[in-house]
């Protein structure tokens, strides 16, 4: 529907909620971007923010069929189409 | 010519002998199986290193000679280990130099194939026997997933056995699967051919599984709501914007409430059973230095270690219960802001919230935070946080100050109560940039895993095999410093003490035997010290006596200062008395103005006054230096403070 839109490669901390985006790369620390990595936040990988907590911080993400907390600054490595 | 070791036929007959390993991701169900696979008899083991709480336990009869298991804690991933996770690594790498692992069975999460089979990569390259336990079948029922044992078992070149573990279901088969496999060396195996780097990992994995990756993903968010509407329908409230935090608060306020007032009745309860016990003995044996070792030294120092007892437990026991259920990562997940900015973990609010009951189950209760910094840095700042036995200090101290205002005197209570959580959040603050000067934040990447009805036997189990484990562990130090600080305040050098020469009312005994201790002798060797604090060196007594348990400050001042009295309330009646009139001995001014009592309660807010905080502290770090460093820090901080607090009182001219 909106296929232009999802072409652009923002932050996951920055995208919308409840919608699916496709990983296209990780862009931070070499470890903790490889912890990300092994927990299955690979490129090519459909992952979505579910919901928000009342501090807006950390996010509620679901990746393989898993929800994980991440905080804000740790998603902001995580590069999404 | 060396004789072939006849490991065949050895197999055999050493089955019993063999360790078998539980290795998976976090929320596999591990424990559960393990509940199931030694019908509930295991016990906690402690290795060295920071303490990490691993399960062991031999399988059940019923089901052929038994053999051993260990339940390792949970791996995320290998990369940048928490104390739990490298743990974990070194005994899958053969790395750890006392558990030694014949086979592994691969606990994995049916609903979660992926991210768990290419944990299982990691586990099978190790070119041990490794059988794949799959959990959680009927989560996947609820779903209307399936996944067939029998192929995926074809795939991966390896057993699979499909358990339920509540029902026991499927677990015999596991064992004798167990027992089949160690026989056999492992074959080359397609899991073992998963790969280390994560991106080619998971393709594998994906390819093993024949699924492609449109089939695995569902299509929009709904479904992903629909694989288990009542996780989706409790994070609703859970981590809602305005619902959220009220519920938080309530857990807060049962957990609180809990470990502070439930477990008093139970506390008072063991209290009554050591002091019964131990007149019991003093009375078979009046007089006599050994009954009163028993009594007052062993049954006494038993003592201080039972009656946490009914705190810990209660602690443990709702611990397990909000990790088991699953709320526990949600709250963390609500405070880790705040938390994470001082330097700490989300789940450090656990640990801080039950220092103000107890410190000693609040640094056990650290254990739940993942990262060893911030677990460390917990472990620091509890001390601060206004424990419960400090209470009855605050009270006597507070009614000294302000005798006629029972209203402003619970406000200061209040005060006190807030300050010492602030400015223990102060403390992380500081003390986390300080220590750790260059280090970002640990990831937190925390699985919320789904919501599941308690199992209540298992939480009992492990609530009951943690306990004990405190009991082992933690009680021998306790009971030893018990024992010395009652050598010290019963022994002396004999010395007489002139300031007692023109009392009127000649001291008891056991009062004479307290002037003349070593207790007494040491208050008045630091009395220089105690000086600029503005008290003499019977409050120095009190102080050193507090070192056992803060609230002995109150029953060592009703003795060093020959408070008589019926009952206990009585006593510190008379003790408030007393300190009205209690003047130096060389100057005759009064020694409870309201600075040196201001001064004093500046010293306990800080000062680390308790030897069994410093000997689990130094258990569940493993570190003499921190525990040390603590205590001395934090006794100097409350002299420094206390000194400071005087002097500038009487600067402003308040006496």
């Amino acid at each position: 529907m909106i296929r232009s839109l999802n072409k652009i490669q923002i932050k996951l901390s920055n995208a919308v909620k409840s919608q699916w985006y496709r990983i296209d790369r990780l862009d931070g620390p070499d470890s903790e971007c490889r912890r990300l990595l092994d927990l299955g936040f690979t490129p090519g990988e459909r992952v979505a923010i579910v919901r928000s907590t009342p501090l807006g911080d950390p996010l509620v993400v679901v990746v393989r069929g898993t929800q994980l907390a991440l905080r804000k600054r740790e998603a902001s490595w995580i590069l999404v189409q | 010519m060396t004789t072939p070791v006849g490991t065949e036929e050895n197999a055999d007959t050493d089955v019993k002998q063999r360790t078998f390993c539980l290795v998976g991701m976090p929320n596999s169900g591990k424990t559960t199986l393990m509940n199931a696979l030694t019908g509930g008899h295991f016990h906690t083991a402690n290795y060295p290193g920071v303490t990490v709480s691993l399960l062991q336990g031999q399988s059940i009869r019923e089901w052929g000679p038994p053999i051993s298991f260990v339940d390792l804690p949970g791996v995320h991933s290998a990369v940048n280990p928490s104390p739990d996770e490298e743990l974990s690594c070194q005994v899958i790498e053969s790395r750890h130099p006392s558990v030694h692992v014949d086979a592994f069975v691969l606990v994995v999460d049916a609903t979660q194939l992926e991210r768990h089979l290419k944990f299982g990569g990691f586990v099978a390259r190790q070119g041990r026997p490794v059988v794949i336990a799959l959990t959680m079948m009927d989560l996947l029922d609820r779903v209307g997933q399936a996944v067939d044992p029998k192929k995926l078992s074809e795939a991966l070149g390896i057993p699979v056995v499909s358990v339920d573990s509540r029902h026991g279901e499927g677990v015999p088969e596991l064992l004798s699967t167990l027992r089949d496999v160690v026989q056999r060396p492992a074959p080359r195996n397609a899991l073992s051919e998963i790969g280390d780097e994560p991106v080619e990992a998971y393709r594998r994995v994906r390819e093993l599984l024949g699924t492609s990756d449109d089939l695995v993903q569902p299509e929009g968010l709904d479904l992903l709501v629909e694989r288990d509407p009542l996780t989706a329908s409790i994070d609703r409230f859970a981590l809602h914007p305005y619902i959220g935090f009220p519920l938080f608060l309530v857990a807060l306020v049962c957990l609180f409430a809990s470990i502070f007032w439930f477990a008093t009745p139970f506390m008072d309860a063991v209290d009554a059973v050591f002091s019964v016990s131990g007149d019991f003995v003093s009375n078979l044996f009046p007089n006599s230095i050994l009954a009163s070792f028993v009594a007052e030294g062993m049954i006494g120092g038993v003592g201080a270690v039972a009656v946490f007892l009914p705190q810990i437990i209660i602690l443990f026991f709702l611990m397990t219960l909000l990790e088991d259920s699953g709320y526990l990562a949600r709250g963390a997940t609500l405070v880790d802001r705040p938390l994470s900015a001082l330097g700490l973990h989300g789940r450090s609010f656990v640990p801080m919230l039950s220092g103000f009951a107890c410190a000693i189950p609040a640094v056990f209760a650290a254990r739940s935070i993942p990262t060893l910094r911030e677990r460390l840095l917990t472990i620091w700042i509890i001390p601060l946080m206004s424990c419960s036995a400090r209470l009855p200090v605050y009270a006597l101290l507070l009614a000294a100050v302000m005798p006629d205002a029972a209203g402003w005197a619970g406000l200061a209570l209040a005060a006190i109560y807030v300050s010492s959580l602030l400015i223990g959040s102060l403390s992380a603050g500081i003390v986390g940039r300080i220590a750790f000067p260059d280090q970002a934040p640990s990831l937190l990447a925390m699985e919320l895993p789904v919501y599941r009805v308690p199992r209540w036997n298992v939480i009992l189990k492990i609530t009951w095999s943690r306990s004990s484990s405190y009991l082992r562990k933690a009680g021998m130090p306790i009971v030893v410093v018990a024992i010395v600080l009652w050598l010290l305040s019963s022994f002396g050098s004999g010395s007489t003490q002139p300031q007692f020469a023109g009392v009127a009312n000649p001291p008891l005994v056991a009062q004479a035997e307290m002037d003349n201790s070593f207790a007494a002798s040491l208050g008045q060797r630091i009395e220089p010290v105690l000086s600029p604090m503005g008290v003499d060196w019977r409050v120095g007594v009190g102080l050193i006596s507090a070192f056992a348990a803060r609230e002995v400050f109150v029953s060592a001042m009703a003795i060093v200062f020959h408070v008589q009295g019926e009952d206990e309330n009585t006593q510190i009646e008379g003790l408030r008395e007393t300190m009205r009139t209690a003047t130096f001995a060389d100057t005759g001014e009064p020694i409870f103005t309201t600075a040196s009592i201001i001064g004093l309660i500046v010293f306990f807010f800080f000062s680390l006054q308790c030897i069994s905080t410093v000997a689990v502290v130094r258990k569940e770090t493993n570190s003499w230096r921190f525990a040390g460093l603590q205590l001395l820090f934090y006794t100097g901080l409350g002299y420094a403070a206390a000194v400071g607090t005087v002097q500038g009182l009487r600067w402003f001219g308040i006496a």
